[in-house]
């Protein structure tokens, strides 16, 4: 039973109708919270604080084979040849593979030839001809010992002709291309209103975002098993189990369903996991040796494979009238894509699109390019874009308040966006938009003290405990940003997700291949089948592709779209339940409630145990959910491109050392808009999370290259924030104006606290110190005063 | 193999010379797991608990087990003796490795930004190392320079610092709160007894720096008898200040990060040398500013 093109969503309050939180608290209810709005721990927490969780790589299967890849020295080079002779000799090596070996063609090894573009995309699983960037995977291996295995990939000999490496993003547009697809992404220009306008005042800047890595803990790892049939069976830590699927079969040359993705724990994940190459090699290996093949990446290898943030060269100029209030922006926006084209195109419309930043403005003039270079392919993370763009637009108000010389927070609301104003892009903002009262949820809240009470040997300063910090010489700085960044896939991308709900005895199931990730979509599942139900226990099935399609873990689409099916399938299955009840007692269904595994009406004359109910059969249903559509931006970069917008306020408070340059963020106080809050405690761990990832990215975080060869591809290299890097996250306000449109009303919260995060901080540094402040991640010498 | 005493340990290393020692494994199995490290055998030092504390010597001086942890030098009754080293062992890493991780371990290691290591040479500590029936008394700037190596089959047992019984400091600059490698370090002891200032720059070098005209220096700046009295400044700021640039242009040379194998002479310090000097500046005025205080 589904409804594919049903848009319309239930009530946000259906839900709530059938289970309040406060039945949650009543004292027949369960121990546990229970249902939307409460905040039940993860069912995965436990196992996973305790080190008993099971990831990919802990995965066993009997006879495997390990794999191993070899990799490119180099950033740019022509393979000439390439001998398997050396690793094939080495006893215990059971195959080894290049681009020759992928069934799919185009990709052929003969040395002189360029590659035609791929099954899926413009990226080789194994490189072909051309190596386009430090990492790139070129042989791998089968073998019957993890350390064999990599010695027979060490004993691959690769002949390479080493080219010139590409490593500017400015230069991408006039060297010769790299790829046969060419250097440039996309150039997206918006054009919005008139360009003649001169402000009266104009402010000026050039910004740079460096490049941060997902760095997930668990690295990349997986198993593959072949079937049978002649197709594989891949464990794997995916977030899009279908996506990967059909990719991996593409490359395969095997029909999508001969491949079974079956998703295992995944041990963090803020970007995409498991690159295409990683997967369809590991699935190669398996096919060609009729045996399991298990392969681990090391950490130099994880930050050589999988996807990184775009670095991001930013130039803005902002005009505006004498009391600040915005007249045009003109803007350029340059986002270094690396080696492949990965999701540069929509990161790229998002920063277009949100160049301006939660503010209104009549006139706005951008062009936005992405461009491929030798530089790490740079992919989905945590507000891709969107995060580039919103330190520079914030940068650039904190700039025009200091020239007016007023306060940054009155120069935000001077120039702040509300529900009904129009984008650059031209669509009009439908969504809930309360910006105005998130800068001030965060203006009112408390700032924390200064430890002044305590003596100095006591203080944290910047520099960590027993640094070198010098109470004389540290100064604190509040700084203030707003951002915003799109839900759901932008620019006609077809969103839908698919779930299943079966009740039986006194618990009920959902069955649905959205991934969670880390960002608890299975804790969500649970308690929406609860409210919906009345059902206590909830089982969430573990994800394989084998179920149908419910589209990638990213930009928090899941609460949405796959929340919505589950909701969906849930009322139907609430439906199949009543339906022959109140029709027995001639009332309608609506006048039934659940609660507490029992169905009462609502006279409280028929008080049923579901179980008795079921009379022992199982009921099933399943539904999907379809947002409403959007459209490509244009040539001017007009169009209806995004479904719905969350924002967020923060205010950072920062010590910083004058002298030495180093930056100890004390406080972030954020004001958040969620729609709904379905588990406040899961929101204020994404949003701590968020500005975690944040605080890395302004403070620490920079996976550095030199001529285009990774630097610092260790955690000790890539400073990634530690407990005391990580400053107290204190919520001022989770604004609930729900979203009419959304299921439940909610809004996704995971991406938008990353994107403001960095801004906030750098503002405050910028107001600690009074220096422009034009950089992440900041550098201890952009926080010297000399 | 693990044995339990000194001298068994300094039999196995002697009788199978391809074994590597290993105490806490914080550095070595690292590079294990970096593949840069395929030991044959290794020894495991952790059993030998007479290395793991430490006892006083005629003169003044502190003999020092080489099986120290990091963590254990930090507790106060180790930091009111040698209170530079608990500094740098505090900050060596996070709480993890300074529980497993050695002063043993550091020294042999001898990384640029080891932490105990200017400290070691600002107290111009000296260490044993031993053989079957050898042991040789080495000075640990010898050790790290290279002047007086370490020779395969010894093993170093013994550190000794002698004990000045007047403030001390390290510090060491990161660019961050959460524990990290030090991008520079100083260190910098009092030696009353013969009015004496001694410092060492760590991590801008391949071993610690001794700016040994800086020292003498200062130590003439300094009024010796004011010292310890209340409200007395026992140096003026300006010759701390200038003691900071003294120290960081000894130790940080003009050239420094530039582009060696351009082979052209440096028109003047680099931008990567003069934001060092800064730092080590810094560190060097504050680290003279809380020995006085
Ligand atoms: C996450 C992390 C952070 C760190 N941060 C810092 C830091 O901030 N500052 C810092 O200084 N260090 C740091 N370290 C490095 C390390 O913890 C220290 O160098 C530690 O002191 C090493 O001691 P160990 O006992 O673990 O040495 P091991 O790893 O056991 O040994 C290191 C080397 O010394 C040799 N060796 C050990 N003992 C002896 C002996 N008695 N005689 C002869 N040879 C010997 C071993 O053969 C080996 O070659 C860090 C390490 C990690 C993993």
């Amino acid at each position: 039973m589904t409804s594919p093109t049903d848009t319309t969503l239930a009530p946000p309050d259906a839900a709530a109708e059938s289970s309040s939180p406060e039945d949650a608290q009543s004292p027949s209810g369960p121990a546990q919270p229970f249902g939307l709005g409460s905040s039940p721990l993860r069912t995965d927490a436990l196992p996973k604080a305790l080190g008993i969780y099971p990831f990919a790589a802990d995965l066993w299967a009997e006879g495997l084979l390990w794999g191993a890849v070899l990799r490119s020295p180099h950033p740019h080079a022509r393979i000439v040849a390439i001998d398997t002779a050396a690793a094939l000799a080495i006893p215990g090596v059971h195959a080894v593979v290049t681009a020759a070996d992928l069934p799919a063609g185009p990709q052929s090894a003969d040395g002189s030839a360029e590659e035609a573009r791929g099954p899926v995309g413009d990226r080789p699983v194994l490189a072909a001809g051309v190596v386009r960037h430090h990492g790139e995977p070129v042989a791998a291996v089968a073998a019957d010992h993890p350390d064999t295995a990599r010695l027979a990939a060490a004993s691959i000999v690769v002949e390479y002709e080493v080219l010139d490496a590409l490593t500017d993003p400015e230069q991408a547009f006039h060297a010769p291309p790299l790829h046969p697809d060419g250097n440039l992404f996309r150039h997206l220009p918006l054009r919005s209103g008139d360009p003649e306008v001169v402000g009266e005042v104009i402010v000026e800047g050039l910004y740079q975002v460096g490049r941060q890595d997902p760095a997930p803990i668990g690295a990349e790892a997986g198993l593959a098993v072949p079937r049978p049939d002649g197709g594989v069976e891949l464990h794997l830590s995916s977030t899009d189990p279908h996506g990967d699927r059909e990719r991996t079969a593409a490359c395969l040359g095997l029909e999508p369903d001969r491949v079974r993705l079956v998703v295992t724990g995944v041990p963090g994940a803020t970007a995409d996991r498991e690159d295409l190459s990683f997967q369809v090699t590991l699935a190669l290996l398996a096919l060609r040796t009729g045996r399991p093949v298990k392969m681990t990446l090391t950490r130099e290898e994880s930050f050589q494979s999988h996807a990184t943030r775009h670095p991001a060269l930013l130039r803005y100029r902002h005009h505006a009238d004498a009391q600040g209030k915005l007249l045009k922006v003109e803007a350029q926006i340059l986002l270094d894509g690396g080696a492949y084209a990965d999701v540069s195109a929509e990161a790229l419309a998002a920063a277009t699109a949100f160049s301006v930043g939660p503010y209104v403005c009549p006139n706005v003039f951008v062009d936005a390019w992405a461009v491929r270079t030798n530089n790490p392919p740079a992919g989905r993370m945590r507000g891709e874009g969107a995060l580039q763009t919103c330190f520079a637009y914030e940068s650039q108000l904190d700039q025009l308040a200091a020239r007016i010389g007023v306060e940054p927070l009155e120069i935000r609301r001077r120039n702040v966006l509300a529900t009904g104003d129009a984008m650059p892009t031209g669509q009009a903002v439908t969504c809930p938009a309360p910006v105005a009262a998130l800068l001030d949820a965060v203006a009112t809240s408390p700032l924390p003290a200064l430890p002044m009470d305590e003596p100095d040997t006591d203080w944290l300063l910047p520099g960590g405990p027993g640094g070198a910090g010098d109470p004389s010489a540290v100064r604190r700085g509040i700084g203030y940003a707003v951002g915003m960044v799109h839900m759901l896939g932008a620019e006609g991308e077809d969103e839908v997700s698919t779930a299943t709900v079966r009740v039986s005895g006194d618990h009920a199931t959902v069955i649905c291949a959205a991934v969670d990730s880390g960002q608890g979509f299975a804790t969500l599942a649970r308690q929406i089948v609860q409210s919906v139900l009345g059902v206590a226990e909830v089982y969430v099935a573990p994800v394989d592709s084998d179920q149908s399609i419910a589209g990638p873990s990213a930009r928090g689409r899941h609460t949405w779209v796959s929340g919505g099916a589950v909701e969906r399938a849930a009322l139907m299955v609430r439906h199949q339940l009543l339906q022959p009840i109140a029709a027995n007692f001639g009332m309608s269904v609506e006048l039934l409630s659940i609660a507490d595994g029992k169905i009462t009406s609502y006279d409280g004359v028929l008080g049923m145990p579901v179980t008795e109910a079921l009379e022992g059969k199982e009921l099933w249903a399943t539904a999907q959910c379809r947002p409403h559509p959007t459209e490509p931006l244009d040539e001017a970069g007009q169009g209806d491109a995004f479904v719905s917008i969350a924002f967020c306020a923060m205010r950072a408070v920062v010590d910083v050392d004058i002298e030495l340059g180093a930056v100890r963020v004390v406080d972030v106080t954020v004001a958040q808009d969620v729609g709904r809050a379905l588990n406040p405690g899961q929101i204020e761990d994404r949003i701590e999370a968020g500005v975690a990832q944040g605080v890395g990215l302004a403070l620490l975080e920079d996976l550095r290259t030199s001529g285009g060869l990774l630097v610092n591809p260790s955690l000790t290299g890539y400073r990634l924030p530690t407990a005391l890097d990580t400053p107290d996250v204190r919520i001022a306000a989770l604004l609930e104006e729900r979203d009419v449109v959304a299921t439940f009303g909610a809004k996704a919260v995971s991406a938008v606290p990353a994107v403001v995060a960095p801004a906030a901080i750098a503002a405050a540094v910028r107001a600690a110190t009074g220096l422009p402040v034009g950089r992440l991640p900041i550098q201890p010498e952009d926080a010297v005063v000399a | 193999m693990l044995p339990t005493s000194l001298d068994e340990a300094v039999e196995a290393l002697a009788a199978s010379p391809a074994a590597v020692p290993v105490a806490g494994g914080t550095d070595l199995m690292e590079a294990v797991n970096a593949g840069r490290l395929r030991p044959a055998a290794l020894i495991g030092l952790g059993r030998i608990t007479e290395l793991r504390g430490w006892r006083y010597e005629d003169g003044g001086t502190a003999v020092l087990g080489a099986g120290l942890t990091l963590a254990r030098m930090d507790r106060p009754d180790f930091a009111a003796l040698i209170p530079a080293l608990a500094d740098a062992a505090r900050t060596a890493g996070p709480p993890q490795t300074r529980n497993v991780g050695t002063l043993g371990g550091n020294i042999a290691t001898a990384a640029p930004a080891g932490d105990t290591l200017p400290v070691l040479a600002a107290l111009e500590a000296s260490v044993t190392l031993a053989r079957p029936g050898v042991t040789r008394e080495v000075p640990v700037s010898h050790l790290l320079t290279g002047l007086d190596p370490m020779r395969p089959g010894e093993l170093l047992t013994w550190v000794r610092v002698p004990l000045l019984n007047a403030p001390q400091v390290f510090l060491k600059a990161t660019g961050r709160s959460g524990p990290s490698r030090a991008t520079a370090s100083v260190a910098l002891v009092l030696d009353p007894a013969r009015r004496a200032v001694r410092c060492a720059v760590g991590a801008v070098a391949p071993v610690p720096l001794r700016p040994l005209e800086a020292e003498a220096w200062v130590a003439g700046c300094i009024d010796w008898d004011a010292r310890g009295e209340e409200g007395v400044p026992a140096i003026d700021p300006a010759a701390a200040a200038a003691f900071g640039e003294y120290v960081a242009s000894a130790c940080v040379p003009d050239g420094y990060g530039g582009d060696a194998a351009s082979g052209l002479p440096a028109e003047g310090p680099t931008a990567e040398a003069l934001r060092l000097r800064r730092t080590v500046a810094v560190l060097a005025r504050r680290a003279l500013g809380r020995a006085l205080k």
